[in-house]
């Protein structure tokens, strides 16, 4: 959901390599991990894989609300793939999208964390709501929506840490017109709340194995 | 405590409810522009013209170049194909 819509150049290079430099260093992590796991989750590499072909199929999608938005996938990825693949599949969907021209190369490390933190706390929430909020449908959906609110609050702090280069905006104005995008993502973020919670309530019913854990 | 279905599904739509009119408050305060109008007029810069599927179209679009777009898209789905055959699920 939440995406920084700029161009190459709107970062100086110092933040463009700070947020590419600490979305690699968490890749690494998240590698490490894997491959200290004593046997590959088959299972979950296969869902990541799915995840990964819908996210990039969907998030190229203009969707006519709004003026235009697009969905991003990333709590109904965290919820299914967990937040190490979820992370490795939203560094791979803004690495694919910089390639056919949607985002920028240099913001590709800026856009990972903003999603990498949509995933992480979505699946956080549908985590720790497993035994208060029982219904699958209702769980996800909150989980979506404070996920994506989340990012929405990344995505302001990293544009306001980094600040844009060549403009007159004093940060205040800055802040409120990017309170204004959270505003309006947010009412987009409801789209895919219910259709977040659909999937894992279908899912929840037809393939329970696929949830476990969760 | 142990929320039933009904009492998950109140919180759920009721924080929808109230995200919903956030949300349209600051849709009428904007006006109509496409995700990447509202970002640049946000901070500033002007619009570039590197992404489409701006506010002036008027139905579905896709964002970057569509040949590579399905180029990717079948390569994706020919990587779950293999996946799927060789791990399952």
């Amino acid at each position: 959901m939440a995406h920084i819509h700029l161009e190459d150049g709107s970062f100086s290079p110092l933040f463009v390599l700070l947020w590419w430099g600490t979305a690699l260093a968490l890749i690494a992590i998240a590698l490490y991990l894997l491959r200290s796991a004593r046997k590959p989750d088959q299972k979950r590499i296969t869902i990541a894989a799915f995840c990964a072909a819908a996210a990039f199929a969907v998030f190229q999608v203009s969707i006519p609300i709004a003026g235009g938005v697009h969905l991003n996938l990333t709590p109904l990825i965290g919820i299914l793939a967990g937040p190490i693949f979820g992370l490795l599949i939203v560094f791979i969907t803004n690495i694919l999208s910089a390639a056919i021209g949607h985002g920028g190369w240099g913001l590709v490390g800026a856009n990972t964390l903003v999603n990498f933190s949509e995933v992480v706390v979505a699946w956080g929430i549908f985590h720790v709501l497993r035994n208060l909020v029982p219904d699958l449908f209702s769980r996800a959906g909150i989980a979506t929506l404070i996920g994506l609110m989340v990012g929405n609050c990344v995505m302001i702090g990293i544009v306001m840490v980094s600040g844009i280069q060549g403009v007159n905006q004093s940060p205040e104005q800055v802040l409120f017109g990017l309170s204004i995008i959270a505003a309006i993502n947010m009412g987009v973020a409801i789209i895919e709340a219910l259709m977040t919670g659909l999937v894992v309530a279908y899912i929840g019913k037809m393939r329970p194995d696929l949830l476990e854990g969760r | 405590m142990v929320m039933t279905g009904n009492h998950g599904r109140l919180i759920f739509f009721g924080l929808v409810l109230l995200v919903g009119i956030i949300s349209i408050f600051a849709f009428n305060g904007s006006g109509t522009k496409g995700i990447e109008e509202r970002f640049s007029s946000a901070l500033g810069v002007s619009p570039g013209d590197e992404e489409h599927g701006s506010g002036s179209d008027p139905g579905f679009s896709l964002e970057g170049n569509p040949p590579l777009y399905t180029i990717i898209l079948v390569l994706l789905v020919g990587v779950c194909w293999v996946m799927y055959r060789k791990f399952g699920t």
